[in-house]
């Protein structure tokens, strides 16, 4: 049941971007940026406000560590599969750029597929196995097994009147928290796999950024130039 | 045998074009797949775990603040400041941008957006006056570097996730050498300046060096609210990045109005009568001066039994009711008689901006500048977490393969003490900080460094600032020298052209380099006077 249900979601999810973003790829960006922009508001407000009640009113909520942590956790996961897309991952590129046309070509079909291979390894670790590894579980496994357990968080609790409404245990479930860890690395291989294509039909260049600051020289090229 | 595929996988994807963070994960995967029994389950644990330590949350924190702080006003107040106070030196003004650099550096942790910030300003000035293109391209990649040493500083957050050393007393450590770079960068120029012949600044005198440091302060006043409310033990770091980060979102977007809806509205427009000017900068000061009474006192006496909430306040408003006043006094005519005339011909410029600001209170979160801030601080928060998240796997694999503890068994075998052993580390450091992003270079190299340092009684914290320094050169030495790319993208030289002119203030950090990891007190002096040793458990 779990295991259907996990394979459902990513598939959607995946489903989902794939076809928003033939559609209108404007839509995905600024949707990817936003839920981004609100992760990072909300971890910073409630953390703020933490400090806030704390020697302003010497009160606090329990569970806003945990909340946060999560949170920031979020914001990582299901940002890794926008850098991938954006082109944010550094990577080293001297290297190829020496490279002839043909080879550097190769090399970045390379890049991408690993960038796939690594989300994939991580979701379902066993078709390793192929190669001689003796290796099981991943991403897939794990989600399932707490889906099945059902165990809570440590601090997170349901509203009172949730509880009530809806005759909730008073924990919320691990897998809510754990549910970015199997979507996030599916959009990953997805984006993964895209970059893979991009890069064979001569769309994109290079799934790596050169250095960490070409958005911000992009921003001020030449503008002290005579 | 482990060990030697695991270093050589990651270094062959890394050469080939591989990201960073994939290169750093696919290796540890693939070792954990191929040569251990773990279950790939608890390695997508640890990917979620990592994502969750409570140390790193201070970057997008920290990115954040200084996305916020990154706007031109800011840097042209700080420049304005920099220029008043050791402009008139000789070659005062490629000195006053290193020391804009090192203010810039305190409300920044990053040394690239130092470079854009102050560079884009600071150089074309310079060439205004008659410096060369390459010296003050040289000056601004150089003092750029210092982003990452001046507190708060992300590199120094990485090292203490690394290494359990605490951030606050990195943070302190990173004050000394800060300081002391910048001055001998000023000195280097200070020196060529006569041997060049460079131009003075005119002396401005005192009130300009006031009024900069009055429209500076808002935003050094960040440095101050992270320092001291660590050092306070108010709160942990990380909660110091986030009240920095609302902090810096307030300054931006209501004070200095550099961005969002108020967008160059002047708090005092030009219609408004002396009287009126007078009066509302008397209430001005009397009120700024009881918000930082109320700050600096709180940090300094939080854990004080007798000093209460209602002590302070009132102390508080009897000394800003007393500047209020004296003020008004000093500036106004008409003596004690017509203060209060004077305070109540402020109340309209008052009721306006807080009108104002209550009509964009809104707005000021949702607006499209402040949503382009967040965007951009969540690019990089993602980009540096993914490269320290699979740095940590990679960490992780290292441990448990007791790899690092055979390093040092070798190394002490070989017989290195302390002295031959930091020169070891810099070596190190300095070839991978060709290659690699500092956070996952220090990530990587930590945890085999660390226990061997500790062994040969190098301290902790030292060895942190050494590290730290190691990367700011890595930043301004080819082939991949972060700030050359960056200089070199804003001021249209080439790469080459943009190594040559940084090349003789590189030296002056390489000597930098020897005294910082000779002389340990430099960085360990602050830290432990103020808040203790560091203790190792290991």
């Amino acid at each position: 049941m779990g295991e259907f249900l996990i394979y459902g979601i990513m598939a959607l999810v995946v489903v989902i971007f794939f076809l928003v973003e033939r559609a209108n790829p404007e839509a995905i960006a600024r949707f990817e940026e936003n839920v981004l922009a609100v992760l990072l508001a909300l971890i910073t407000i409630v953390s703020f406000s933490q400090v806030i009640a704390r020697y302003g009113f010497n009160s606090g909520w329990g569970g806003a560590l945990e909340f946060t942590r999560i949170l920031f956790a979020w914001m990582i996961l299901f940002g890794m599969s926008y850098g991938a897309r954006a082109g944010l991952h550094l990577g080293v590129d001297a290297v190829i750029r020496l490279f002839p046309a043909r080879l550097f070509r190769l090399a970045a079909l390379f890049g991408a597929f690993c960038v796939f291979a690594y989300a994939i390894t991580l979701l379902w670790a066993s078709w390793l196995n192929l190669f001689g590894a003796d290796t099981k579980g991943g991403a897939i496994f794990y989600w399932n097994r707490m889906f099945q357990i059902g165990i809570g968080l440590d601090d997170l609790r349901y509203p009172e009147w949730m509880q009530e409404t809806f005759g909730l245990q008073d924990r919320i479930q691990r897998w809510i928290a754990y549910l970015i860890l199997p979507v996030g690395l599916a959009l990953l291989a997805f984006r993964g796999l895209q970059a893979f294509i991009q890069i064979w039909t001569g769309e994109r260049d290079l799934i790596i950024a050169g250095h960490e600051a070409e958005d911000l020289v992009a921003e001020n090229r030449n503008v002290l130039k005579d | 045998m482990t060990a030697a595929i695991l270093f050589v996988l990651v270094l062959v994807l890394l050469f080939l074009g591989v990201p960073v963070a994939v290169a750093l994960g696919l290796s540890s995967i693939l070792i954990i797949a191929f040569f251990s029994a773990d279950s790939m389950s608890s390695v997508a644990l640890q990917l979620f775990t990592a994502s969750q330590n409570y140390t790193l949350l201070a970057i997008p924190y920290f990115v954040l603040a200084s996305a916020f702080m990154s706007t031109g006003g800011v840097a042209n107040r700080i420049i304005r400041f920099a220029i008043a106070a050791v402009g008139s030196f000789r070659g005062g003004l490629a000195m006053a941008s290193v020391l804009a650099c090192m203010l810039f550096a305190a409300l920044s942790g990053s040394s690239p957006a130092t470079v854009v910030a102050i560079g884009t300003i600071a150089i074309a000035g310079m060439r205004q006056v008659g410096y060369s293109k390459e010296f003050a391209s040289g000056v601004i990649a150089n003092a750029g570097t210092l982003g990452i040493l001046i507190p708060p500083s992300i590199v120094m957050v990485v090292y203490s996730a690394a290494t359990d050393v605490s951030v606050g007393r990195m943070f302190l450590a990173g004050v000394i050498p800060g300081i002391v770079a910048g001055l001998m960068l000023m000195i280097a120029i200070y020196v060529m300046a006569r041997y060049k012949n460079l131009p003075a600044e005119p002396w401005k005198g005192v009130h300009e060096l006031i009024e900069g440091g009055k429209q500076a302060g808002w935003g050094m006043f960040l440095i101050i609210i992270i320092l001291g409310g660590i050092y306070g033990g108010v709160f942990t770091p990380t909660e110091a990045a986030a009240v920095a980060a609302v902090y810096a979102f307030f300054v931006a977007i209501f004070i200095y109005r550099d961005m969002g809806p108020m967008k160059d509205i002047p708090w005092v427009s030009e219609t408004d009568s002396d009287r009126r000017r007078v009066g509302f900068s008397a209430t001005v000061y009397g009120l700024a001066f009881f918000f930082v009474w109320m700050i600096l006192s709180f940090f300094a006496t939080a854990d004080s039994e007798t000093v209460t909430l209602s002590h302070r306040f009132w102390v508080g408003v009897v000394l800003s009711v007393a500047i209020t006043i004296a003020y008004a006094l000093w500036r106004g005519t008409g003596g004690v008689a017509a203060i209060p005339s004077y305070l109540t011909a402020g109340f309209p410029v008052w009721g306006r901006n807080l009108g104002l600001m209550g009509r964009n209170f809104l707005r000021a979160f949702f607006n499209e500048e402040t949503r382009k801030v967040m965007v951009d601080a969540s690019r990089t928060t993602i980009m540096l977490m993914f490269i320290i998240v699979n740095a940590l796997l990679f960490a992780h694999v290292l441990t448990g393969e007791r790899i690092p503890q055979s390093i040092a068994e070798t190394m002490i075998g070989i017989g290195f003490n302390w002295f031959t052993f930091l020169i070891a580390v810099n070596v190190l450091l300095l070839i991978g900080g060709q290659f690699m992003e500092p956070s996952g270079l220090l990530l990587i190299v930590a945890p085999v460094v660390f226990p061997i340092a500790m062994e040969l009684g190098v301290d902790p914290v030292h060895l942190g600032i050494i590290m730290v320094v190691n990367m700011e050169i890595g930043m301004i030495t080819p082939p991949i020298g972060l700030n050359l790319f960056v200089t070199s993208g804003i001021t249209g030289m080439s790469l080459m052209q943009v190594v040559k002119a940084a090349l003789p203030f590189v030296a002056v950090l390489f000597v930098f380099l020897i005294l910082v990891t000779y002389l340990p007190a430099l960085s360990t002096t602050l830290p432990y006077a103020l808040m203790g040793p560091e203790i190792v458990t290991r």
